[in-house]
């Protein structure tokens, strides 16, 4: 589905990504983790197409298709969803609207007629239920007066509501009680399908109690310098990063 | 006729000539005249117009049309689903009695009409208000109007009486073959205990330029409430001066409402004096400025007595080479305490070469007082945008849905649906960049 080959990429003449690789199936659930400042919030970025980002060399493959070639509302027609570290607030833009707006052009995207009013609220009001998002949108704007549960939360929705093949968790943990945790993974869970795959981008393990990957990444220095199965998480909650950054260092 | 191919003070005099069909008495009227004469034009050293480039308009030669209402039915006019109005015409500062449909107003106590048929039908009232506001002569442009204004719209509310349909105050210039100079020239008299509401909006019937040049005089007597909306829609050679007075006494409410979405120069002065206390005032607008576009918006809210409150929300979105000025002076008198005041301005570049000059003033001469300004000026929320194409939505709908929310907060005070409503779907096309024919000002306008 996805096969990143050599992937650098930088911010203001600084080098962030210095040459990753990876590849990802469908079905499968990879987790990245990585001291601070390690690139792995550049990574999830540059896969959205953020253009702060300048990509300087390698290759972004997804579904046969030359990644960097397409805009960000491409990429997200194609199937990629980036659940925000910071989900901005955009006054006076509803959600509705917004979700309206984007559905219409995923939608327009695969052949389809746009959706009735009727039929998009009751769409809207399964997927609330599925990710189980209490709140009450109508008349609300894009996260504004959110808290940061909320927020959260409703990345989440807009996932459920957008039906990503990939699906990319900018430490969707992060500033979450455990409560919240644990609706946040059970939503992400209950959209998991052989057809679709993740990438998990966290600090801690504690949200992989719930969200369990296939496999976990360490990225240090702009590379993926050790990859694993579920259990390399657990050793990295025991012992840190010390060990393995100063292995890649010897390198 | 004057054959200069700018245009002077003097051969805006000659155009008029020795005609004495003015609103005006012979005082005021000279009065005028006298003004015009001490005075330049305003220019870029003249305070409050440094902003106005006033050679924009000087560099036409304007001429008058002839002294005759206009006769033809305008075929296809201007029209808001459902706003059911009282309609009055005016085609290049001439009451248009064909295309107005005043007649069951008149049958009550309220007159809605031309100000030369309220001159004679209440002739205390106009001796009473016409003209007694400093705005008269407040410029060049508004003491010529004082001086050679033939008609306008005059309005006249008995005391405890109401409006129930708005009043729609519609102002065509048909352009045909000439650079014209229309002057208009209303009276508004609410007296105690009344309430109204009127829109009034501009279009032109050619692409042709055209000087609109009009003063509004609007009093508020004790309880009354008024609600003004604008809607400022000419064609592309359209210049518009739009001089308005508001005088509030104790315990009225004034509400307006100004809608710029296009025009070559477009300048409001707003004026409202609050003479007496507890009266309250909201002044809100919105622009729409692209292409060359000058909009200005000059208003000064003077709080003269105690326990009143004004707040002024202004909107705006600037792209390509436009200018937009945001001039805005709160006055408190001293001893006039417990007076409330706000002002906010907020405008969005869309280009690299949109200009917005924003100044809110504060003159407070009073110390218990909660006034509070701000002014902010920038461009969309890059982030913001980022995030909503993120989400599949393309650039240009990201945009769209942006400042759709920045401009509805404007929208969303005024609280005549069928208009509200027009300008949602107005806006919201014109953001889009689809062009609807035929909605306003004769398939012209570029909001259109």
């Amino acid at each position: 589905m996805l096969k990143i080959t050599n992937l650098k990429a930088e911010i203001e003449g600084k080098e962030i990504l210095t040459g990753i690789n990876l590849e990802i199936k469908a079905g499968e659930v990879h987790a990245i983790m990585g001291p601070n400042g390690s690139g792995k919030s550049t990574l999830a970025s540059v896969l959205a197409g953020r253009d702060i980002y300048n990509v300087t060399g390698g290759e972004i493959e997804f579904k046969g298709k030359n990644l960097l070639d397409l805009s960000p509302e491409e990429r997200s027609r194609e199937g990629i969803f980036l659940a925000f570290q910071y989900p901005v607030e955009i006054p006076g833009v509803s959600i509705t609207n917004f979700m309206r707006a984007a559905v219409d052009e995923h939608r327009k995207h695969k052949g389809l007629k746009p959706m009735s009013a009727g039929e998009f609220l009751k769409f809207m009001k399964e997927k609330k239920a599925l990710v189980e998002l209490e709140a009450k949108l109508e008349g609300r704007a894009v996260n504004q007066g959110f808290s940061g549960g909320e927020k959260k939360k409703n990345e989440v929705f807009q996932m459920a509501m957008l039906e990503p093949t990939l699906s990319v968790l900018d430490e969707t943990d992060s500033g979450l009680d455990i409560d919240a945790l644990k609706i946040v993974a059970n939503g992400v869970n209950k959209l998991k399908s052989k057809d679709t795959a993740s990438i998990v981008i966290t600090h801690y393990q504690r949200l992989l109690d719930f969200i369990v990957p296939d496999f976990v990444h360490v990225l240090y220095n702009g590379k993926i310098v050790k990859s694993g199965g579920k259990e390399l998480a657990l050793e990295l909650e025991e012992k840190g990063y010390e060990e393995i950054k100063k292995e890649a260092d010897k390198k | 006729m004057s054959n200069h191919n700018k245009l002077t003070k003097e051969n805006l005099l000659a155009l008029y000539n020795d005609s004495k069909s003015y609103i005006s008495d012979s005082e005021s009227h000279k009065k005028a005249i006298e003004f015009i004469n001490n005075n330049d034009f305003p220019n870029s050293k003249t305070e409050d117009w440094k902003n106005t480039d006033i050679k924009k308009i000087t560099k036409h030669n304007f001429t008058i049309y002839n002294n005759q209402s206009y006769k033809d039915k305008i075929n296809d006019t201007f029209y808001i689903y459902d706003l059911n109005a009282i309609q009055i015409v005016f085609v290049n500062g001439r009451f248009s009695p064909i295309n107005s449909n005043i007649e069951e107003i008149n049958n009550s106590n309220i007159f809605v009409g031309s100000i030369k048929e309220g001159k004679e039908k209440h002739p205390n009232i106009f001796k009473k208000y016409y003209n007694t506001t400093d705005i008269t002569n407040a410029n060049i442009f508004s003491a010529l109007n004082t001086a050679y204004a033939e008609d306008g719209a005059f309005i006249y509310l008995p005391k405890n009486t109401e409006l129930e349909k708005t009043v729609h105050i519609l102002y065509y210039s048909d352009g045909a073959d000439t650079k014209g100079l229309i002057q208009n020239r209303n009276l508004v008299v609410a007296e105690e205990n009344t309430k109204l509401e009127i829109l009034t909006s501009y279009h032109a019937l050619s692409y042709d330029t055209v000087l609109n040049n009009t003063v509004t005089e609007i009093f508020l007597e004790e309880n009354s409430n008024a609600k003004m909306n604008i809607f400022q829609g000419e064609g592309e050679g359209a210049f518009q001066l739009n001089n308005l007075h508001i005088s509030q006494q104790k315990g009225s409410t004034f509400e307006s409402n100004t809608a710029t979405l296009c025009g070559e120069l477009v300048r409001n002065d707003l004026v409202v004096n609050l003479n007496g206390e507890y009266c309250q005032t909201n002044l809100n607008g919105f622009y729409l400025a692209e292409k060359e576009h000058i909009f200005d918006n000059f208003i000064k809210v003077n709080h003269l007595s105690a326990n009143c409150q004004s707040n002024q929300l202004y909107k705006g979105t600037i792209d390509n080479n436009a200018i937009v000025s945001f001039f805005s002076k709160v006055y408190v008198a001293p001893d006039s305490q417990k007076n409330d005041a706000n002002q906010s301005n907020k405008n969005i570049l869309l280009s690299d070469y949109a200009k917005v000059y924003s100044m809110p003033q504060l003159e407070i001469y009073a110390d218990d007082v909660s006034c509070a300004h701000g002014s902010t000026t920038g461009q969309l929320d890059k982030e913001a945008l980022f995030y909503l194409r993120t989400r599949g939505i393309s650039e240009r709908i990201a945009k769209t849905l942006m400042l759709y929310a920045f401009i509805s907060d404007v929208i969303v005070k005024i609280e005549n649906k069928a208009y509200k409503d027009f300008l949602f779907f107005l806006i919201n096309r014109r953001l889009k960049q689809e062009k609807i024919e035929g909605l306003c000002s004769h398939k012209i306008c570029p909001s259109c």
